[in-house]
């Protein structure tokens, strides 16, 4: 067997790395390629049915007819024709968008969100979605951790706030938030409100106990003697040793409620949205159009890893004390 | 205070502490003066941690009083100051602001500091120029940039000792200090208190007070008879019929000076009086036997 934690070398890593994307790119490819080679086939197949059919009604001669055959007759070779055009098209590039080509997902996905859409074609999907969902979470992150950081650290400064607290906050974070919706749209409605509300208060809990958590653990108490020692206030304490101490692990802690709070927000979006991912997701669903579906998803991976990125970048700036 | 010497910094009367029906500390009375470096030596659990904490304040005994320059210590505060074994600095601080740290909490407000935000820039500089000075005393320039995770268990204990000293507290209190160091880097330190000691007798003979006074938690006996100029001996085990640890021993312990040899042999009685005195469960002589420090001074300096 393999020895457990044995090192291998850089380019081994790296390698290895490379190699995971390839398949699942490679994987990807080889199945929605073989779809589509399948479904063209399936097209020719019954392209050379229908013009037998239509043959076959052509062969029949028209001028014995009583006028309600020919018009059946008529109408069957309309008919024919109509399906020869779709199976001469679909023979040639599938129109199957469930698990769409690469060339699909460019041409139908990638280019129909950035470039207009609609009647007046002055509807750009993605920019309008980006910015709906953005601020949304921007709005709703910011309020949430503003009052987390409010709450933890006066619960790790104060044994009466910590008393007072936690109780509700252990309760609260036990619930998930989607499960909460209901009760968030019936109270705040379905406006700019009420998706700031919902992520706010679903990061709290979580959010709170873990900046709690942190301010009573990393701060020793005898950190906490010296400061007093050295002429702090309680107002210096908390705001010049205890935040500051607890500045990495804020971040991170931030950091780790991006996912949960995306959870939440798409999901409301899908139900109650006018605009935003959740509500172009939901749409392009019942269209069964993956297109624009694959494409979204792929932005919103994308945009998570840079998020992450940026605050691992944030936190390395504010604390250099902190090492990685 | 009507009876308090002149000079004197820290003043315990009648401390007395207990936890449940368990009695810690019994009647405990102190004084020490400016310039004083005091040793406080004792049998691990005695109660020496417990008494540190009442003097610092953020645990008041539960009866007697402890006065600080001249106020009850209710709770920590600048006059105070405090070394730990752990912990002593603050992570997200340069050895330079760690020390500059206190001169920022002492003399600015938080509001002071937002609102006045040029002034305090300029007084900012003031004081990271004070930091380096200070680190410079202690040898310690060349690490001002450095985190303390950066820095190893001496060069951090050293930055702690001149967080502390920067503040000028009116005593200084410094708990097992040196415990977690090496021994080389452990005899670097005591010589650094050495030089404090110095400092504080060039201060007596040009007839200023002594800056520094420090009382000093040891459980190493060479080193507590080798800082200090007096030594403590705090004991559960006496003859009071009380429980709970008090002083049992006090006296004057030899004065080194920094470039004296490191002679342990000079002391060697002394080590001995201090066993059987304080770490003996069977002491066999009343405790007021060895506490006479303040009767030989008294004689030394009487008129």
């Amino acid at each position: 067997m393999l020895m457990v934690r044995k090192s291998i070398p850089k380019a081994w890593q790296f390698s290895l790395g490379i190699a995971s994307i390839l398949l699942l790119v490679g994987g990807y490819t080889v199945f929605s390629h073989g779809r589509a080679v399948r479904q063209k086939e399936v097209a020719a197949q019954q392209l050379d049915n229908v013009r037998n059919l239509l043959s076959e009604v052509l062969a029949t001669p028209a001028d014995e007819l009583d006028p309600a055959s020919l018009a059946k007759r008529q109408s069957k070779i309309h008919d024919y024709e109509a399906q020869i055009t779709r199976f001469e098209q679909e023979s040639q590039t599938a129109i199957d968008r469930t698990v769409p080509t690469w060339s699909s997902l460019y041409h139908d996905g990638l280019l129909r969100v950035l470039s207009p859409q609609g009647l007046k074609k002055d509807e750009y999907w993605l920019a309008e979605d980006a910015w709906a969902t953005f601020i949304r979470l921007i709005s709703g992150l910011g309020v949430g951790v503003a009052l987390s950081l409010i709450i933890g650290i006066l619960m790790g400064a104060y044994a009466s706030i910590e008393s007072f607290f936690l109780p509700p906050l252990s309760f609260l974070a036990k619930i998930p938030p989607t499960a909460m919706m209901a009760i968030f749209f019936i109270l705040v409605g379905t406006s700019y409100q009420m998706y700031v509300t919902m992520i706010a208060f679903g990061v709290l809990p979580t959010l709170a106990q873990s900046i709690y958590q942190s301010a009573k653990k990393d701060v020793p108490e005898n950190l906490i003697f010296k400061a007093y020692t050295l002429g702090a206030s309680s107002l210096e304490l908390i705001w010049n040793v205890i935040y500051k101490q607890i500045l990495p692990r804020l971040i991170d802690a931030v950091r780790l409620q991006i996912g949960p709070a995306m959870v939440m927000l798409v999901a409301a979006e899908w139900m109650v949205s006018s605009a935003g991912f959740g509500y172009r997701l939901r749409l392009f669903y019942q269209r069964t159009d993956m297109t624009v579906i694959f494409v979204y998803v792929l932005i919103l991976g994308v945009a998570g890893l840079v998020a992450d990125y940026l605050l691992t970048l944030l936190r390395r700036k504010l604390c250099p004390w902190f090492g990685d | 205070m009507s009876n308090t010497r002149p000079n004197c910094v820290l003043h315990c009367q009648g401390v007395s502490h207990w936890f449940g029906s368990n009695r810690v500390l019994n009647n405990i009375n102190l004084e020490i003066t400016a310039g004083q470096i005091v040793a406080v030596v004792g049998p691990s659990g005695c109660g020496k941690s417990t008494l540190l904490r009442a003097i610092l304040g953020t645990h008041p005994p539960k009866a007697g009083q402890i006065i600080a320059n001249g106020h009850p210590v209710t709770r920590p505060n600048r006059d105070v100051g405090i070394v730990y074994q752990n912990y002593s600095l603050f992570d997200f601080l340069t050895a330079r602001d760690n020390v500059a740290f206190g001169l920022m909490l002492d003399q600015t407000t938080l509001p002071e500091r937002l609102f006045g935000y040029f002034q305090w820039r300029k007084l900012r500089s003031q004081h990271r120029q004070q930091a380096l000075d200070l680190l410079e005393k202690v040898q310690l320039s060349k690490a001002a940039n450095l985190y303390p995770h950066e820095m190893s268990g001496g060069m951090r204990q050293r930055v702690a000792i001149a967080q502390a000293l920067i503040m000028e507290p009116k005593i200084l209190l410094l708990d097992e200090p040196f415990g977690a160091l090496d021994e080389a880097t452990r005899e670097e330190l005591q010589l650094m208190l050495l030089r404090l000691y110095d400092e504080n007798l060039q201060a007596k003979a040009a007839g200023q007070t002594p800056p520094y006074t420090i009382l000093i938690v040891t459980h190493e006996l060479n080193e507590a008879l080798y800082v200090s100029d007096r030594v403590i001996g705090l004991s559960q085990y006496h003859q009071d019929g009380a429980n709970g640890a008090t002083i049992v021993y006090d006296k004057q312990a030899p004065v080194f000076k920094a470039g004296d040899a490191r002679d342990f042999e000079q002391f060697e009685t002394q080590k001995d009086e201090l066993r059987k005195a304080v770490f003996t469960p069977s002491a066999t002589r009343h405790h007021s036997e060895f506490v006479t420090f303040w009767n030989e001074h008294d004689k030394a300096f009487a008129p």
